[in-house]
């Protein structure tokens, strides 16, 4: 193999081939070309012309029922009611069918069935990926933005610029950073080795994920192409590629906290009259407390000179006595007997850092009851990713020896001291992370081991709104990383202390204000005590306001940060670093590819610019990519047929004309993709019939001019919500936290998606409500061509196997929901007077198919139904090709 | 390809490109697709095993002896380059732990760490020039798995399938025997389809009388309530297929049914391994607690591919960042970690070896042994110290092959005197999956799938047929 092949290997995402030069029809003008005469519908026009030139003749007309059941499915993903057939059928008026399009576009459901089209194409999935895999437990919200923006036919231009950089076009709307889920939702390596290179490569890999995603969602472009070299077939090059990196580069992914406006300022209001309360309870109980040491001044205890920023005294709970770093117990830890329990499987995690945290002191008073104990963290201020920590470390490296933990061992010394011994008794820990990079562990107050200076890495400030302090666990994501032991206080400095300061706070030990509370409480006057009790009461209820506010949303979206330089990097090699580009456009798109910025531009203005430039009335590709993904999902395939390229090795329009017309529409009608909608499915070319006609399917096979409807296999989400509502059993839940079916298990610091039968409380939700971890899914789901979220699917597979055939026949989802619809039957037939197996069997098939058997299938269902009950036929109906095809 | 064949294909059951193709194709009265019905030449090998080692297996202490490495034991490594490994510690140079010797006819070298393996060394043929481009596992297992160091690509399983189709109708192309210890890092994505349609996709083989989920229903059935009930959801299906005019979809998901009922009987007869004699038994370790549990998989192997599988990939290893490690991952202590993994699969694998020779089969089988990187001839630990653990080595190590159309006996390219980078030959995974492919007759430049843009193919832009193992 070439050398240099071995290396573009290694650095290229994907690479092209194909056998055509550029055409470049995608990029010329939409010009709105003059409507064939003779048809009312524009787009009856164009396809007639067609089938015209070709001989051939569309289909009949679809019967009313066929034609309620596609369009339900089409714009809802659901079956219509046997009520709304039997309506439609006694009245199928062009009026009519027009109003049930309307009330179909305006149904909460359209937003549901529609935005799942849209994840596919945004590779939206719920977990990061590669070896860990973690869970994003606030992905969701980013589909929940999606679905509200399709109800409220939010314009297209505005939907596409809200997901490139809603967070600063919208900066006091939640939504605004809601909506950049887009950016982010691809798959994110949280693995990354000690090795520069390797990691900045890793970075490379990402952006490419992103500008990919980009390019070919909204320009139907495959850019990612000239990463290494200059697009083989379309007009790309690598300085466009590397424009979009540098457009792209402050784009970076987790969990931001957003909260709304109004219930910021009601939350800083209680804040501030909540620390006035509190200030007054702490200047009564400090006088009394002066007071008390007054009286016992001859005892001289020392007092809490060294003011760390935060500390836990664990008394009740892991609340910060001194700031705002309140732990949360999670896991098994426990507060017990004024101790912080910790049994190897929980830990505490604070609330994040106020202030950013650089020079700083970590100091804890434990007890160590198992000194085989090996590799769990007491005490560790951590990155919100868990990947870079420090952290007072018991065993990990020498057995019964304190460390210094870090990230890849960074900042940590196999230190030359001895083992711990004391194991029944509080043993005093602290670490000190001076200025200077040094770092000193000391025990009861005295060095231990020698204070070394790390080489490769140096203090690390942790951030404000993003770090966080950890007791009990090493690090997030750590294998072996939980302590087994107690914990009777701890504090957090943001300064290093002295030696002589850490001798002196050890020889003061933990609870070193030196006055205890009761005494503090014997010691206040009659009048001192209403007030106090007073103000407790006020405390108390100021908490439970702040409590009821809406507090910060964590929300998976792009995080913000400052962009390095962007180089042409040559053969995409990182080490290959050429000229300095800046964030710009494709030259090949009309319009100007310059954005006006500088090189050091910040992220912000970046996206904006590129937003911007994507979401153009005269691009002719934005409108034209999305005006076929529409088209696509109405008749199974789209007017061109690869979505997501238009470029030279994608498909050519099958109707030219129609498509400009459409795109055009789509900019006339302000980018409203409900009339775009309206427009198609009131055409007579939709309406038609869907039976296959040998003549013409001799000229055109595939039915890409539409002489009839194409049927189409309902999708995995289709067919799953499909047996949920006519079972019954659907709960129509419209968005929050995703329901699981899977069984998330870690197993040493990955997780694992395991699918699970039986379904626990909210599982009964539309599909598109489902955890979608990356890796397994249910057999049903699977088998009927639910992609894995890793890569984007802007067309999905139609598979017919014998696992589809098995997984529809035996799961218990399936078996579950025939027993319901039997009972729901059972329950209809009863209201509506008659129970025989007629009247069960005829709902049944009314309820699934959307009609009565017909002859030669009534007799053979009834027997089934009598001889081995109505869930025999229901399994039946499921199964049917009838049930889980669109005709 | 042009995307209108691959969107007629799709509606195909998985069998459709195999031998039962000719049936379904006739009933569908379609053309046989573009490609990938047939191999694109004479195929050399029909089928694989594929043995799967999670973590870096280290190559300097089982395929690649180097005598230098132990002369210099305790040297330091001496290189101003900063490697590319995991933790970035380049602890002192370190000698293997186990002894090289010549074996069989052929005086192949195989270490102590795999005595049973190497009394099948003549069967061997080790390529020791091995590259990866990624010393992180995740990405470097997906490449050597897919081709690509992200997930969303079909596995080599998939393009298997996918090039080749099943031999038989009746159990599917690609089956995956994970480590009974845990699946590997990724789980199903690591033997999926990717963008290749689904029926591509690996298919778990558990243990059980349910070895494939949803093989009997969740539910109690009787057995004519089972068969009434399949009866009339034929004459259902097939009224809807003649009043649909002959569209392809109807038909297919009729036969999938008729092949559904076939797979219930051929699954659980596959799985069984009661029939098995005692002697064969023994021959994969089973009658032993440690080598039991990947014997039986190893055993479970065979008799799928005696049916017609075309792809068994098997696992030893689960995930990778175990304490204690339950994985190939030594950065603690080689000795200790390699010694049990090994234990575990070294009686299984050669025994599964001589069993398919035995019976005939190794004439048109191929059997891959592979890890996704090697191991530092320099210790984890401290610069002036010779530590117990490897980190991961990607510059250079060794895998396996065995069977149909390769040089037997023999070790292929080399790494440098200590065994850190390939020196002579070396090889990158896009020619190791090509070669798998040419001897599967396909050609890696001709076997693609067309998606979002791009004819993608497993050796992406690369790849070259690695002619000197080649018979």
């Amino acid at each position: 193999m070439r050398r240099d092949a071995l290396l573009v290997a290694l650095l290229t995402f994907g690479t092209c081939t194909a056998a055509e030069p550029a055409e470049g029809w995608a990029l010329r003008p939409v010009k709105r070309p003059e409507v064939p005469k003779g048809t009312a519908n524009p787009v009856d026009a164009f396809v007639l012309a067609r089938l015209e030139k070709e001989g051939l003749k569309p289909a009949p007309p679809a019967d009313p029922r066929t034609l309620l059941r596609r369009v339900s499915f089409d714009l809802t993903g659901l079956p219509p009611s046997p009520e709304a057939i039997d309506a439609f059928a006694k009245n199928p008026t062009d009026a009519a069918y027009a109003r049930i399009v309307d009330d179909l576009l305006a149904s909460p459901q359209y937003g549901e069935r529609w935005a799942r089209h849209w994840l596919d194409v945004a590779r939206y999935g719920e977990s990061d990926g590669f070896e860990r895999n973690a869970p994003r437990p606030h992905a969701w919200h980013y589909r929940d933005w999606v679905v509200r923006a399709l109800n409220a036919d939010m314009p297209y231009d505005r939907f596409a610029k809200m997901q490139i950089a809603g967070d600063v076009l919208h900066p006091n709307d939640p939504d605004g950073v809601k909506a950049t889920g887009f950016l982010v939702a691809g798959i994110h390596n949280t693995v990354l080795g000690a090795n520069k290179i390797a990691n900045e490569t890793a970075r490379q890999d990402e952006l490419e994920d992103v500008i990919a995603t980009i390019g070919q969602t909204f320009l139907g472009l495959t850019v990612q192409c000239a990463r290494c070299h200059d697009h083989k077939f379309d007009p790309v090059s690598q300085a466009d590629y590397y424009r979009l990196a540098a457009a792209l580069g402050g784009v970076n992914h987790g969990d931001r906290a957003v909260t709304s406006p109004a219930a910021e300022a009601t939350r800083k209001k209680l804040t501030a009259e909540s620390a006035e309360v509190a200030g007054r309870i702490a200047a009564i109980e400090a006088a009394a407390r002066d007071r008390v040491r007054a009286k016992t001044a001859g005892e001289k205890r020392p007092a809490m000179a060294n003011s760390p920023i935060a500390r836990w005294a664990f008394t009740r709970d892991a609340a910060d006595e001194n700031g705002k770093l309140t732990g949360e117990l999670v896991g098994g830890a426990k507060v017990e007997r004024g101790r912080l329990i910790l049994d190897g499987k929980g830990h505490v995690r604070t609330a994040p850092l106020a202030a950013d945290l650089t020079a700083k002191t970590l100091e804890v008073w434990a007890v160590v009851p198992d000194l085989t104990h090996r590799g769990g963290g007491l005490m560790t201020v951590e990155t919100g990713t868990g990947t870079e920590f420090d952290s007072v470390v018991f065993g990990e490296r020498q057995p019964g020896k304190w460390m210094a933990g870090s990230e890849f061992y960074r900042r940590t010394l196999d230190l030359k001291a001895t083992a711990e011994t004391v194991s029944d008794k509080l043993i005093h820990l602290a670490i000190v992370y001076a200025a200077d990079g040094s770092i000193a562990v000391y025990r009861d107050g005295q060095p231990y081991g020698e204070r070394h200076t790390p080489k490769d890495s140096g203090l690390r400030t942790y951030k404000a709104g993003d770090a966080r302090v950890l007791f009990g666990l090493r690090h997030t994501g750590g294998g072996n990383a939980h302590f087994r032991g107690e914990i009777e206080e701890a504090r957090l400095y943001d300064r290093a202390l002295s030696a002589t300061e850490m001798a002196a706070s050890a020889a003061a030990g933990p609870d070193a204000t030196g006055v205890s509370d009761a005494a503090v409480i014997a010691e206040l006057t009659p009048t001192e005590k209403t007030e106090r009790d007073g103000l407790l009461v006020r405390k108390k209820d100021l908490a439970a306001k702040l409590a009821a506010v809406p507090g910060p949303e964590q929300v998976f979206a792009t995080v913000s940060k400052t962009p390095p330089p962007t180089h042409i990097l040559a053969r995409g090699n990182i080490e290959k670093k050429r000229q300095v580009v800046i964030a710009g456009g494709v030259e090949c798109v009309p319009g100007d590819p310059k954005f006006g910025l500088k090189a050091e531009a910040p992220d912000a203005d970046r996206r904006v610019k590129l937003a911007e430039w994507i979401a153009r009335p005269d691009n002719p590709l934005f409108a034209r990519v999305i005006v076929n993904r529409l088209w696509q999902q109405h008749f199974g395939v789209g007017l061109v047929d690869t979505p997501s390229d238009f470029g030279a090795n994608g498909g050519k329009p099958s109707h030219p004309e129609l498509f400009d017309w459409l795109a055009a529409e789509l900019i006339e009608q302000k980018f409203r993709l409900k009339a775009i909608h309206r427009q198609i499915v009131l055409s007579a070319t939709y309406r038609q019939g869907s039976r296959r006609d040998s003549t013409a399917a001799k000229i055109d096979a595939d039915n890409r001019l539409l002489w009839r409807k194409t049927p189409t296999r309902l999708d995995a989400e289709a067919v799953r919500d499909a047996i949920l509502d006519v079972s019954g059993r659907m709960d129509r839940t419209v968005g929050g936290p995703p329901f699981h079916d899977v069984k998330t298990y870690g197993d040493s610091g990955t997780t694992f998606y395991q699918p699970i039968d039986e379904p626990k409380t909210g599982t009964l939700r539309r599909t598109l409500y489902r955890f979608s971890p990356r890796g397994e899914r249910s057999a049903v789901l699977e088998t009927f061509d639910c992609p894995d979220p890793s890569a984007q699917t802007p067309r999905r597979q139609v598979t017919t196997t014998p696992l589809q055939a098995l997984a529809l026949w035996n799961d218990k989802f399936v078996l579950d929901s025939a027993d319901r619809l039997a009972e729901r039957v059972t329950a209809d037939c009863r209201k509506a007077g008659s129970t025989d197996t007629a009247a069960l069997v005829g709902r049944t098939y009314r309820l699934t198919l959307g009609r009565d058997p017909h002859a030669d299938e009534r007799k053979p269902s009834e027997a089934l139904a009598e001889k081995h009950g109505l869930p025999a036929l229901a399994r039946v109906l499921f199964n049917s090709t009838e049930f889980v095809l669109v005709e | 390809m042009l995307p209108f064949d691959a969107s007629r294909r799709d509606f195909f059951s998985w069998s459709a490109r195999g031998l039962g193709a000719a049936a379904l194709l006739h009933l569908l009265g379609r053309d046989a697709p573009a490609a990938g019905v047939k191999p694109h030449f004479e195929p050399k090998a029909k089928r694989v095993i594929h043995v799967c080692l999670i973590g870096g297996l280290s190559h300097v202490d089982s395929f690649d002896p180097k005598p230098e490495l132990g002369k210099k034991h305790g040297q330091s490594l001496n290189s101003k380059e900063t490697p590319d490994i995991f933790f970035g510690q380049v602890g002192r140079l370190r000698q293997a732990d186990w002894t090289f010797k010549s074996r069989g006819k052929s005086g192949l070298p195989v270490s102590d760490l795999f005595p049973h393996l190497a009394e099948r060394a003549d069967d061997l043929t080790v390529i020791r020039s091995m590259t990866a481009d990624s010393a992180n596992h995740t990405p470097a297992f997906y490449l050597q798995n897919s081709g690509f160091q992200f997930s969303g690509f079909p596995s080599v399983g998939a393009w298997a399938s996918y090039g080749l189709g099943a031999e038989a109708d009746d159990l599917p192309a690609y089956v995956v025997l994970p480590d009974p210890r845990g699946l590997p890092n990724g789980g199903a994505a690591t033997w999926g389809s990717g963008f290749l349609p689904g029926e591509h996709q690996g298919v778990v083989f558990g243990t059980g009388d349910k070895p494939v989920r949803d093989l009997f229903p969740a539910a109690k059935v009787s057995k004519e309530a089972e068969a009434d009930g399949r009866e009339l959801l034929r004459l259902l299906n097939e009224r809807h297929r003649d009043r649909s005019g002959d569209d392809p979809l109807p038909a297919a998901r009729l036969r999938a049914y008729e092949l559904a009922a076939k797979m219930q009987l051929s699954v659980p007869a596959v799985a069984d391994l009661s029939k098995e004699t005692a002697d064969t038994s023994k021959l994969y370790g089973l009658d032993d607690t440690t080598t039991a549990p990947f014997g039986r998989n190893c055993l479970l192997a065979r008799r799928l591919l005696e049916r017609g599988v075309r792809f068994v990939q098997l696992f030893s290893g689960g995930p990778i960042a175990g304490s204690p490690r339950v994985s190939w991952d030594a950065h603690e202590d080689v000795t200790a970690n390699h010694t049990a993994e090994a234990a575990r699969i070294d009686r299984p694998v050669a025994g599964m070896l001589a069993d398919l020779k035995q019976r005939g089969l190794m004439k048109d089988t191929l059997v891959l042994f592979t890890t996704e990187f090697g191991r530092t001839p320099f210790a984890q630990s401290a610069a002036d110290q010779v530590g117990a653990g490897r980190d991961h080595n990607k510059y250079g190590f060794s895998v396996w092959l065995a069977g149909a159309g390769l040089k037997p006996g023999i070790a292929y390219g080399s790494t440098d005197d200590i065994g850190w980078k390939a020196a002579e030959n070396p090889v990158a995974w896009h020619d190791f999956h090509a070669t798998l492919l040419h001897l599967l007759g396909l050609d890696h430049e001709k076997l693609t799938h067309y998606h979002n843009g791009i004819h993608r193919r497993l050796t992406n832009v690369h790849g070259e047929v690695i002619r000197g193992i080649l018979a």
